[in-house]
Order: structure tokens, then C-alpha cells, then sequence
């Protein structure tokens, strides 16, 4: 088996002129490229007959012919591969947009995450809210029944989904409130203060903010 | 936005059934661990896939990826990869007998054990380019335009690590 295509490749470099010769003339170079590159026998009539060159040859086969055994094995990628690729591709496109704040000299792009923090942050900053964070959490699956201990993030992400377009987001979050308190004043001192800590620190207009409260807990309860 | 870029994903989807063997060869070639080699591609298919849109339409996406691919490794090589040891000369005296008649079908995997070994031990820069040609079946132009060399050299550093494989192997018999 050759491994290299094309005739223009046969060539060895340095194979034209000097370098180590047999007793009959040819060059090692030249019968080394033969064998190991595929390259084509610079003379073949002399070959056939020459004993140096045939024993020679026979030699470099033989060295060779396991470096073409094992270029020749049938090698498979793993069976998961594109199963956990393609996983994590769609977890990275839930999460890579990006807002542009076009400038005089250049454009300033905020990744989606980093909108998603501020909005959370500043969710957290309005009293009697706790937010969920998924990473050491339970989530909770599609359709699933929310664990009442604890609220949850998609999929051990963050409880804050954000959507950018322009210098326009759309930020949708999750909050767990403290028992007792008034949810819909909560909820809108937590969309006043999402707004405010987005145009302050991101230069970024919230178009939209949607609070859903998912879990009440007891006051003082640590998140 | 959203059908346009699950759109995508199933286009990336089949891109990656369409070169995953591939390029699990030559992370594995490269590597020499399976797992190793499966990380490498999949961390390479991750990268490839955030950096599409740079991407787009000025190389193939075969020796783009496959780029990614080599670098990788090489990283990969650079960070943990302890010198693997050389078989004992004295066993692969013992078991890479000189005559072909003597090959049993054992002997045989423990002459390509030899040369995958021997592979490792080889620099990165003749390793490279004698995986992607010998054992992968790239051309020296495509070899170059992977490593970001010219035809030429990638020539060159093929049949320096040609030489140097088999000088090694030489030594093992």
C-alpha cells in the first residue's frame, strides 16, 4: 500500500544526487523513498536484476512493512464522539450571544453571560429575593416536578435566560422569593432593578423582563 | 434565528460523521491514547464549531479542523505527555523476529506495536507530517497547508521522520 498520492510527490528530496550508494550505483536515498513513499523506481530494468538492489530492497520492505500494517488498521472514532459534541455545542449556542455596542472606533460586544450575571446580580440585590444558581443544585427536568427545597437553573446553568439583539435584550429570570412577601411588588422592584444595572454597567437596553417566581422559602433560609 | 440556527447544528452534525474517523486517526496516531485522542477531537470539533463563521469559505473544512486537530495534540504534548518508554532491547530482540516466515499473527501486532512507539518517540515536527502522509494519505500540499508549511517542507519533514522511523526500527530488530 502507498500511502501518498500523486506522481509529482515521488521524488525524494536529495534523492537526485549524492548521499550513500550501492556497490551498483543506485542511491539508498532513492530506494528508501521507493519503499517507504511510494516513489517510482528511478531505474527498474536495473532493478530487477541487480542483486545489491534487490537485497537491499527486500531489507527496506521488510523493516517497513509493519509501519504500513498499522497505517492500514481500520481505525474508528469512539461511538460516543459526536453524541457528546453535539451536546455540547447545543449547550455552548443556548449561551453565545453577544450584545454590540456599535462605537466610533470599534464596536464593544457584551457576551449573553455576562448580561445573564448583571441581571442576576442585580436580581439578588432586591430584598427577599434568592436566585438559583444550577451548578451545585438540583435541576430539574423538562416536565419534571421542581424539588420545593431548592429552585433551579436549566440544566446546571444559571436561572437567568437571556436573549440579545442589538443593544436590545430580552432578559427572562427565575427568583425565589421569601414567604410572606408581596410577590408582585417583589417582582417588579427585581425587573427596576434588572433594568438599571444592565443601562449602568452594560449600556444595554432591557426591552423586557420576565420574572418568574418558582419557589417560595422560609426567611433566612441560606440559599 | 432559532430554526435558522438549529439549521446549523444539524449541517456541524453531519460534517462531524463525516470526518470524526478521520480525524480520530490522526489524534490517535498522534497521541497514542485513545482517550487522549477523543478528547483532542471532540475539544477540536468544540473549537471548530465557535469559530464557524471565521471560518467560512476560505479553506477546507477538512484541513481546517484537521489543523485544530494537530495543534491540539501538540499542546496535548507539550502539557502532560511524560517520554514514553522505549521497549526493552532486548525484548524486541526477542520478539521482532527478522525472518517473515517466523511472523505468528502475535508477532505481527508486536512489530506495529514497535512502530507506533517508535512514532511517539519521533519529534513533533517530523511526527505531524509522517502521520498525515503516511498513515492518514494526505498530499504534501494538503500536509503543508495543515501545518502551515510550504509543500516543500512538509516533503522535507515527511522523509526526515520516514528515515528516522526506520533508523529506530532498525535498532529495535
Amino acid at each position: 500500500m502507498t500511502a501518498v498520492p500523486g506522481n509529482e510527490e515521488n521524488a525524494a528530496p536529495g534523492g537526485a544526487g549524492g548521499g550513500d550508494r550501492l556497490p551498483c550505483g543506485a542511491s539508498v536515498d532513492d530506494l528508501f523513498a521507493q519503499v517507504t513513499a511510494g516513489a517510482r523506481p528511478r531505474d527498474a530494468d536495473h532493478q530487477r536484476t541487480c542483486p545489491h538492489c534487490r537485497a537491499h530492497l527486500a531489507e527496506l520492505q521488510e523493516l517497513w512493512a509493519p509501519v504500513e500494517a498499522l497505517a492500514a488498521e481500520e481505525v474508528r472514532a469512539p461511538a460516543g464522539l459526536l453524541q457528546a459534541v453535539m451536546a455540547q455545542v447545543r449547550e455552548l449556542s443556548r449561551h453565545t450571544w453577544y450584545a454590540v455596542l456599535p462605537g466610533p472606533t470599534g464596536s464593544t460586544r457584551v457576551a449573553a453571560r455576562v448580561v445573564g450575571a448583571v441581571a442576576r446580580l442585580a436580581a439578588e440585590s432586591v430584598p427577599h429575593v434568592t436566585l438559583a444558581l444550577g451548578g451545585g443544585h438540583t435541576a430539574t427536568p423538562p416536565g419534571g416536578t421542581p424539588d420545593p427545597d431548592r429552585i433551579a437553573g436549566q440544566e446546571s446553568e444559571s436561572a437567568t435566560d437571556v436573549g440579545v439583539a442589538g443593544t436590545r435584550v430580552v432578559v427572562d429570570v427565575q427568583i425565589a422569593v421569601d414567604y410572606g412577601v408581596p410577590i408582585p411588588q417583589v417582582a417588579e422592584q427585581v425587573r427596576a432593578q434588572i433594568i438599571r444595572h444592565l443601562d449602568a454597567q452594560t449600556g444595554l437596553t432591557a426591552s423586557e423582563v420576565d420574572v418568574t417566581v418558582v419557589d417560595v422559602r422560609p426567611p433566612g433560609t441560606a440559599r | 434565528m432559532e430554526l435558522a440556527r438549529a439549521g446549523d447544528e444539524d449541517a456541524f452534525a453531519a460534517l462531524v460523521r463525516t470526518h470524526q474517523d478521520r480525524l480520530y486517526a490522526v489524534a490517535l496516531r498522534m497521541t497514542g491514547e485513545p482517550h487522549d485522542a477523543q478528547d483532542v477531537v471532540q475539544e477540536a470539533l468544540l473549537q471548530a464549531w465557535q469559530h464557524l463563521p471565521t471560518f467560512r469559505g476560505d479553506a477546507r473544512f477538512s484541513t481546517w479542523v484537521t489543523r485544530i486537530v494537530v495543534n491540539r495534540c501538540h499542546n496535548l504534548r507539550r502539557a502532560a505527555r511524560p517520554v514514553q518508554p522505549l521497549p526493552d532491547e532486548e525484548d524486541a530482540a526477542a520478539t521482532l523476529p527478522s525472518s517473515p516466515a517466523a511472523e505468528t499473527l502475535a508477532v505481527s501486532a508486536r512489530r506495529r506495536e514497535a512502530v507506533r512507539q517508535a512514532l511517539l518517540a519521533l519529534p513533533f515536527d517530523q511526527r505531524a507530517p509522517l502521520v498525515l502522509t503516511t498513515f492518514s494519505g494526505c498530499t504534501y500540499g494538503e500536509t503543508g497547508r495543515i501545518l502551515g508549511i510550504s509543500e516543500g517542507a512538509a516533503k522535507v519533514r515527511a522523509h526526515r521522520a520516514r528515515r528516522a522511523l526506520s533508523d529506530r526500527l532498525r535498532e529495535w530488530k
